[in-house]
């Protein structure tokens, strides 16, 4: 027995010895604590060495620039698979177990999932941090306040409004007027399937996109007062959007291929589907899932609910956030900056992931002026950057839209394979968020 | 003749051979082994009609399991835009060696790191794994100690414990001693290996004769010496079994490294890949990297098995005894 | 230890080698604490908190709940969704696998099939194929628009809600088919050959002998191949964590583990870790259960 437990402790001590000598690339701040969130932002004074974590394809040769201009503080990228793929989760456990990056990048909608973890810092204490809200387009920066006054939980990196990319040569030959109102599309749905196509493709899982349009038209899902949340997954805008969905679902006159998938690539490249309301993003899956179309898609504004409106939905967009437990706030600050405002980085990450700016100045970059030749020449970030100022500032994400998404996108599926509505899926995700809310014991209004 | 029940059985009852899953050969019980050789030449009342159709179902079933394998090798010597548009089955524009070089050179040139990774986290793991595991069995099987059939039983409970349970547990007590992301984050939980205990304390039972150990004690052998130089000749088909096993269980993994690891350099090749899948919509050449490096991840063990495939003939182990 | 006369002398000295009994249960038993026990001593811990916090934005604090997480992981119907899917899964491919495994074991054990060792090694190759890897191609293989069978899966989707349990179940079916093949063929070469030589003098046939003679010989291994493939299913989750990419049809909650992933990310880590004890626990029960009905039937 004495053996046995002598040998436990000796390989014990030999995997703490093991690991204690290779733990290079660990940095060293165990213990998430009140190391920076109190108040202070100060400069440590001395070389620092920041960790970042990120899924931007090509972001080292960003880093590297900054890293050569600033010896004092160098950045060490690490990357991972997207947020909702593994790189949510391994933040949350590892900010459970202490040992955060510095910095990580996390979507808009995943940003009040980490405050309410407890895994933001605040940047408002950051004169420079706060300085720089002019520099952004006003909604993305109401997005990381998460409706605190003078807090600043993130530095926005890059949006998604949202726009109608259609196929330009399609509708002239038919004669079908491209659909301005949503009204109008559900008439141009039904010519298009006459024509033997497909308006467009709702893809059950892509609960981001839903909300964006549920966003453009004035809804929110969730509030929150200070004192407790409120999930409205119902609102009516909500209902609005979803019951128009339905029906073109059920009449047959959307295809529902899943998202992001080949199947998916070939129904726009066969030309089978005709166009797709999507984020700026967007522009690039288009034209590479569906190269045998180019030359022949154009970018308007998405349709509106009202005839004469003018309002945008947003989907996607990430921001650069300081986790808690990092020694350096004040040095992460300055690199997030750096990265999602300066001209040479936005422009770097505009050719190496197609990012689009949440700033107004990189909105306008030379790199986003030109006509694209996949869109008949068509200047479409133009179209864009004005979508940009149409998204309504009062769109709330909720503190677990992880399970929201999950729940919306379960229930989505059966609607699609012909069992239920997306109303219907709508009602009980948000009956499922609730609980979800109370069992983390998030005060939630009844 | 006992079922291989969670340890309840005693080392006299559970000799049979037939209850270890052995790629070696047999877990002999001192019969002399049948070859397969010996027995094609026999029988000619086997009809031809029960031939042709035995020979039709195994036919038919190569097609079914090779096929897919046979659409990954074509797939990997397309160009993007004949992937989708071309005969799946059969090669168009044969683009191996742009597609090989495109992914192995994509950031940096990782994917050729990857597979060392893995190389290292399977080859090594599972040396060291089937080495402990041996040990721990063979001294199951050979020597009475008090709490013998309690370590046993707690062990063959490992088996049934989900791989999820384990890996959120393991990253924050890795990250107690401030190990998570590093190297021995990912290896040293995959050396533990249950099965193989169960494994080679079975064979151990039957293979090894307490007569050889005994002999060997006379001759002043230690009883560390006499295993290595004894007992693991013996054993060493059931080694060889639990060996690729283990490798293959490590190399498959993806969840653990998926949650201990952040360094990109450290990934095995499986997460790499998976990596990538989640970004085919920002990049999609990705895609057809997937399906490259997916070929590339799986011949290295195709080696393994054809390294290791002499052994299954090898009559090693049984051969020694009588 | 000295020998002195301590009054369990006698029943310590009876332990022979001790020393090399430490020296070779010792390692895998310390790995075996570090990385299954403990971890496991900590998933349990784990399930019995709970989560308090102050405001919409107050810190969370973990405090003791005692089975809070269980009774709601009990209530929660798609956990018990994901057992029943499993399960039906389990009851159907488990069997359909090991039928096939046993026919090609005895025909590479029979005279009538030529060629054993390219056969033993091709229907083998699949399970080199990783499990997130083979599902991403089988996920290719069963699109309507993609696929070298577009005929057939043009005119029935396999990613339906109605079929994708079933395409899953082929996908594992095809990975796991040669190992549990060669499991049981190892024990058939196992088996002397005395043991039917008598059976074939007198005429029986091939299917006479596998039958009345070589089945119930290898019944161990069948039965040992049958419980793994069980605790296999139970566990299934790079397979539908992959189909979730293109079949509309799997839901975060499809089985057991991969809800246990779901409920982590949210974070809400107790209840997944309620979740985990749970489904080890019904792990254990099935395998156990298996194993006492088997023995029954087949040893007695």
């Amino acid at each position: 027995m004495r053996t046995t437990t002598r040998a436990v402790s000796v390989a014990l001590l030999a995997l703490t010895a093991l690991t204690a000598c290779s733990s290079g690339a660990d940095d060293g701040a165990a213990g998430a604590g009140d190391t920076a969130s109190g108040g202070a932002c100060e400069p440590a004074g001395e070389p620092v060495t920041l960790t970042y974590t990120t899924w931007i394809p090509g972001i080292e040769d960003v880093v590297a620039t900054w890293n050569e201009a600033n010896p004092d503080i160098q950045v060490e990228v690490q990357t991972g698979p997207n947020g909702n793929g593994g790189t949510y989760q391994n933040f949350f456990n590892q900010l459970e177990a202490g040992n955060a990056p510095d910095l990580g990048q996390i979507e808009y909608d995943a940003l009040p999932n980490f405050r309410v973890q407890d895994g933001l810092v605040d940047l408002g204490a950051c004169e420079e941090v706060v300085a720089a809200k002019d520099q952004f387009v006003d909604w993305t920066w109401q997005q990381v306040q998460l409706g605190e006054e003078d807090s600043v939980y993130a530095i926005p990196q890059d949006a998604g409004p949202m726009a109608l990319f259609y196929r330009a040569d399609l509708f002239e030959q038919n004669n079908i007027p491209v659909p301005t109102t949503w009204e109008e599309f559900a008439t141009a749905a039904e010519q298009v399937r006459a024509a033997g196509g497909y308006i467009t493709n709702f893809s059950q899982a892509d609960i981001n996109q839903f909300a964006g349009l549920v966003w453009q038209a004035g809804g929110s899902w969730f509030e929150n007062d200070g004192e407790q949340w409120t999930v409205d997954l119902t609102n009516e805008e909500s209902v609005k959007v979803a019951s128009f969905w339905d029906d073109l679902i059920e009449r047959d006159l959307v295809s529902t291929y899943p998202g992001w998938t080949t199947e998916w690539d070939n129904a726009y490249n066969s030309g089978e589907v005709w166009t797709w309301n999507s984020a700026v993003w967007g522009a690039n899956s288009i034209a590479t899932g569906a190269p045998d179309t180019a030359g022949r898609w154009a970018v308007a504004p998405s349709p509106q609910w009202e005839d004469g409106d003018a309002s945008a939905g947003n989907w996607g967009g990430s921001t650069t956030a300081v986790f808690q437990g990092t020694e350096h706030p004040y040095e992460a600050a300055k690199f997030a900056l750096w990265l999602n405002t300066s001209e040479e980085a936005l422009t770097a990450l505009i050719e190496a992931a197609n990012l689009y700016p949440a700033t107004t100045d990189g909105a306008q970059l030379p790199a986003l002026a030109e006509g694209v030749e996949f869109y008949g020449g068509q200047p479409i970030y133009d179209v864009f950057a004005e979508a940009s100022e149409q998204v309504s500032p009062d769109f709330v994400w909720g503190p677990t839209m992880t399970q929201v998404y999950n729940d919306v996108s379960d229930g989505f599926s059966q609607a699609i394979t012909g069992g239920g509505t997306l109303t219907e899926a709508l009602e009980s995700a948000e009956g499922t968020t609730v609980s979800a809310l109370e069992a983390q014991a998030i005060p939630v209004a009844k | 003749m006992t079922a291989p029940t969670t340890g309840t059985s005693t080392t006299g009852r559970s000799t049979n051979g037939g209850a270890v899953p052995d790629l070696a050969g047999p877990g002999s019980s001192g019969t002399a082994r049948r070859t397969p050789d010996r027995r094609s030449g026999s029988g000619p009342q086997e009809s031809r009609v029960s031939r042709t159709v035995a020979m039709t179902v195994m036919v038919v079933f190569t097609v079914y399991f090779l096929v897919p394998i046979w659409w990954l090798l074509v797939a990997a010597t397309k160009a993007r835009g004949d992937l989708t548009t071309t005969n799946a089955l059969w090669f168009s524009d044969m683009n191996l060696l742009e597609n090989l070089a495109a992914t192995t050179g994509y950031g940096g040139g990782v994917l050729p790191r990857w597979l060392l990774n893995s190389v290292l986290y399977a080859g090594g793991g599972a040396l060291l794994g089937t080495l402990l595991a041996g040990m721990c069995g063979y001294a199951l099987a050979k020597y009475r100690f008090p709490g013998r059939e309690l370590v046993f039983n707690v062990v063959l409970g490992g088996v049934l414990v989900p791989a999820t349970a384990l890996a959120l547990p393991l990253f924050l007590l890795f990250s107690q001693i401030n190990a998570t992301n590093t190297f021995w984050s990912v290896f040293l939980p995959s050396i533990v290996s249950p099965f193989g205990v169960y494994l080679t304390r079975i064979f151990a039972a039957s293979a090894v004769p307490e007569e050889l150990l005994e002999a060997a004690r006379l001759d002043g052998s230690g009883e560390v010496r006499t295993f290595f130089t004894v007992a693991v000749r013996l054993m060493f088909p059931a080694l060889v079994t639990v060996f690729l096993f283990q490798f293959v269980a490590i190399w498959n993994n993806f969840f653990l490294p998926l949650i201990m690891l952040r360094d990109e350099a450290l990934f095995p090749v499986t997460l790499g890949l998976y990596n990538w899948n989640t970004q085919v919509n920002q990049v999609p050449e990705l895609r057809l990297y997937v399906l490259t490096g997916a070929l590339l991840s799986i011949v290295p063990l195709i080696v393994v098995f054809l390294l290791l495939q002499r052994f299954w003939r090898g009559g090693l182990g049984s051969g020694a005894l009588k | 230890m000295s020998s002195a006369a301590l009054p369990g002398r006698r029943r310590v000295s009876r332990v022979a080698h001790k020393r090399a009994i430490a020296v070779f249960v010792a390692p895998f038993a310390a790995l075996f604490t570090l990385f299954y026990l403990l971890p496991i001593a900590y998933a349990v811990f784990q399930s019995t908190r709970v989560v308090e916090r102050e405001g919409t934005f107050g810190p969370p604090r973990e405090v003791f709940g005692g089975l809070t997480q269980y009774a709601q992981a009990l209530q929660s119907s798609p956990f018990w969704d994901s057992i029943g899917r499993v399960l039906l899964f389990g009851i159907v491919q488990v069997p359909v696998m090991l039928a096939l495994a046993l026919v090609f074991a005895l025909l590479l054990d029979s005279p009538l099939v030529r060629g054993r060792r390219f056969f033993r090694l091709a229907f083998f190759v699949p399970y080199a194929v990783p499990g997130v890897i083979a599902a991403i191609m089988w996920g290719f293989l069963y699109s309507p628009n993609l696929s070298p069978f577009r005929p057939l899966t043009q005119s029935v989707d396999l990613l339906s809600a109605e079929l994708v349990l079933w395409a899953m179940a082929n996908v594992v079916t095809w990975v796991f088919v040669g190992y549990n093949m060669l499991i049981i063929y190892s024990s058939l070469l196992a088996i002397p050959a005395e043991v039917y030589e008598a059976a074939r003098l007198d005429g029986a046939s091939q299917v006479r002998i596998a039958w009345s003679i070589k089945i119930p010989l290898v019944m161990p291994a069948i039965i040992l191949t049958a419980i793994f493939s069980i605790i296999g299913t139970l566990q299934l989750l790079a397979e539908p964590q992959v189909f979730r990419t293109f079949s509309s049809a799997v839901t975060s909650t499809f089985t057991p583990n991969l809800l246990v992933y779901s409920t982590a990310s949210v974070p809400n880590v107790p209840l997944a870790a309620a979740f985990s004890v749970l489904l080890a626990l019904a792990t254990f029960v099935l395998s156990f259960t298996f194993l006492k009905v088997t023995q029954r039937k087949a040893f007695q």
